[in-house]
């Protein structure tokens, strides 16, 4: 079983101690895991228990404070970091947008790490985004800038910016915090379906725990400096979510 | 594009001595001795080529850093980079460290220089770029104040000179320098248009950036050093044009309807080089800032209402 974890991992890690917060604090216990191709996991924990920072590691945005990360069996330092963002994406729903820029011509930043100097764009990367802004539902306002859009609109818009960077591990932080309810399933069952179709690996932290059993495959919890891994339907009898009704 | 030649061709025939037309193009393309000829080359062609240059690098080097620190109101002058030059310039005018006529040029490079590596130290230990934009302002107003002592204790003479510089003009340079002109404005864009990928993905901010796998470090210098060069040779040369390089960049913004820096940049020149042209078409008398602001606030003004009216 690790054998064939092992061979097949999107992402892996071993050993990990993740920092977070300005004084840059650690996680107490260092952690294993592997994300296969196909599957959702949901991160969760309380706000500022290191979500994000764990997430923004995942990434190689931030430095790990021990331990080693590999992106499809490369340790994670070792990949150039334009091709690091054809192969990983870190969905922030928090950005600050520019005034000006339309949705499209945001999606079409999407391809930028596949561009040459000048930043040009071929027929297939149109292509390729024109296809992520009708999967994300958001073509029919493609021209409109993104700074006059609703919360709702505006995380589909960033959603289809990675889809457009044709990652294969796409970390996403909170991405339905502003959706409502309708919009908020159908994002996570779109997540599992592009987790499947293009044997992506995903992970989406979210603060509701209806969504991460229904259509997560695994629940990853970070509490008390501690990280634990489950399936999604053994994560609440094996303890993993205790914390959630700790208040 | 056409409108630029147009000024340009208006540049060349239109001046305080009448030249006939015929007389314009027979000195262009076969020069000889005469009085004509003479103008034409002296005078018109060196104030065409930098009215072209300094709108251009003024104009991309405001776009670039409003793109780089994500503020409508950064440009060459707010971030001091101006003011660099312009304290290089005073004390080879004013307090007499130079070395001849190319001193006031080298010194007016290494004050901007100077400028941009403060504003790059701020920017490398503060994230937040409204903390840089008031760095580049104190340091504007220090400079300044060096400046304002300078005039206190110079004399008449070169006070002279240096308000004359103050004032900006396009028709200072001369043949000879040009090429140094040219060369440093190459070289700027160069800089600024290897970064192309940078500035795009900067207006979401460099973590953004950094995500698309861009090496945000490198290119924000390579970025601020075009646009450093840019602003500092121009003023340099022609004087502390102030109102281009924070106004075109909006300008361009409105006609070309993008945030793309693959048409922006160029954009952005086109649209420099045509109001420096049509400011430098005034007589050499009116002061050129002054014109650059009594043509250009009407024109980004009607710019802004069509736009925004067009919009609702």
């Amino acid at each position: 079983m690790s054998e064939l974890n092992m061979q097949t991992a999107l992402l892996e890690c071993k050993n990990l101690l993740v920092g977070y917060g300005h004084a840059l604090e650690t996680m107490k216990f260092p952690f294993d895991f592997a994300l296969l191709p196909g599957t959702v996991v949901a991160l969760m924990g309380e706000n500022g228990c290191g979500k994000s920072s764990l997430l923004k590691t995942f990434a190689g945005l931030l430095n790990p404070v021990s331990g080693d990360v590999s992106l499809e069996g490369k340790p994670l330092v070792q990949w150039a970091p334009r091709e690091r963002a054809q192969a990983i994406s870190l969905v922030r729903m928090s950005s600050v947008v520019p005034p000006r820029m339309s949705v499209r011509e945001f999606v079409r930043l999407g391809r930028s790490p596949y561009s040459g100097i000048f930043d040009s764009r071929t027929e297939e990367d149109n292509r390729i985004v024109e296809e992520s802004m009708g999967l994300l539902d958001v073509a029919v306002f493609a021209e409109r800038p993104i700074a006059e859009l609703s919360d709702g609109e505006r995380s589909r818009v960033f959603l289809a910016e990675a889809v457009a960077q044709q990652v294969k591990v796409l970390l996403l932080d909170e991405p339905n915090a502003f959706l409502d309810i309708p919009r908020s399933h159908a994002l996570f069952r779109l997540l599992k379906k592009i987790a499947v179709d293009r044997g992506m690996g995903v992970i989406v932290s979210t603060h509701s725990v209806e969504y991460a059993e229904r259509y997560c495959d695994r629940i990853m919890v970070v509490n008390g400096g501690s990280v634990r891994v489950a399936p999604a339907g053994e994560a609440r009898k094996g303890g993993l979510l205790e914390w959630t009704e700790a208040f | 594009m056409i409108l630029i030649v147009l000024l340009c061709v208006a540049t060349l025939c239109f001046g305080p001595v009448n030249i006939p037309f015929s007389s314009v193009m027979q000195a262009l393309f076969s020069p000889g001795a005469d009085v004509s000829s003479n103008i034409l080359w002296n005078l018109r062609i060196p104030r065409m080529i930098a009215a072209v240059l300094a709108g251009a690098s003024l104009s991309v080097s405001g776009l670039a850093l409003q793109t780089v620190f994500r503020n409508p109101l950064a440009g060459p002058f707010v971030l001091g980079i101006s003011s660099g030059a312009s304290l290089g310039v005073a004390l080879a005018l004013l307090a007499g460290i130079g070395f001849g006529s190319v001193g006031v040029l080298g010194s007016a490079a290494l004050g901007a220089l100077l400028v941009t590596l403060v504003v790059m130290f701020a920017a490398s230990r503060f994230a937040q770029t409204g903390v840089l934009l008031i760095v580049g302002l104190l340091t504007g107003y220090f400079i300044e104040s060096i400046v304002s002592i300078l005039i206190a204790g110079s004399s008449s003479e070169s006070l002279r000179v240096y308000v004359a510089w103050g004032m900006g003009s396009f028709g200072r340079v001369t043949l000879g320098d040009v090429w140094i002109f040219a060369v440093s404005v190459v070289v700027g864009l160069v800089l600024i248009g290897i970064s192309l990928r940078y500035l795009n993905a900067a207006l979401l901010g460099d973590d953004f950036a950094h995500g698309l796998g861009l090496n945000v470090r490198r290119s924000k210098i390579c970025v601020l050093l075009g646009a450093s060069l840019l602003a500092g040779t121009t003023t340099a040369f022609c004087g502390p044009v102030a109102f281009i390089g924070i106004a075109v960049p909006h300008l361009a913004y409105l006609l070309f309807k993008t945030t793309n820096h693959r048409v922006l940049l160029p954009g952005a020149a086109l649209c420099g080089t045509s109001l420096a042209l049509l400011a430098g078409l005034f007589p050499a008398s009116v002061p050129l800032n002054a014109v650059l602001s009594l043509v250009g606030v009407p024109v980004i003004m009607w710019v802004l209402v069509r736009g925004s009216g067009a919009r609702n």
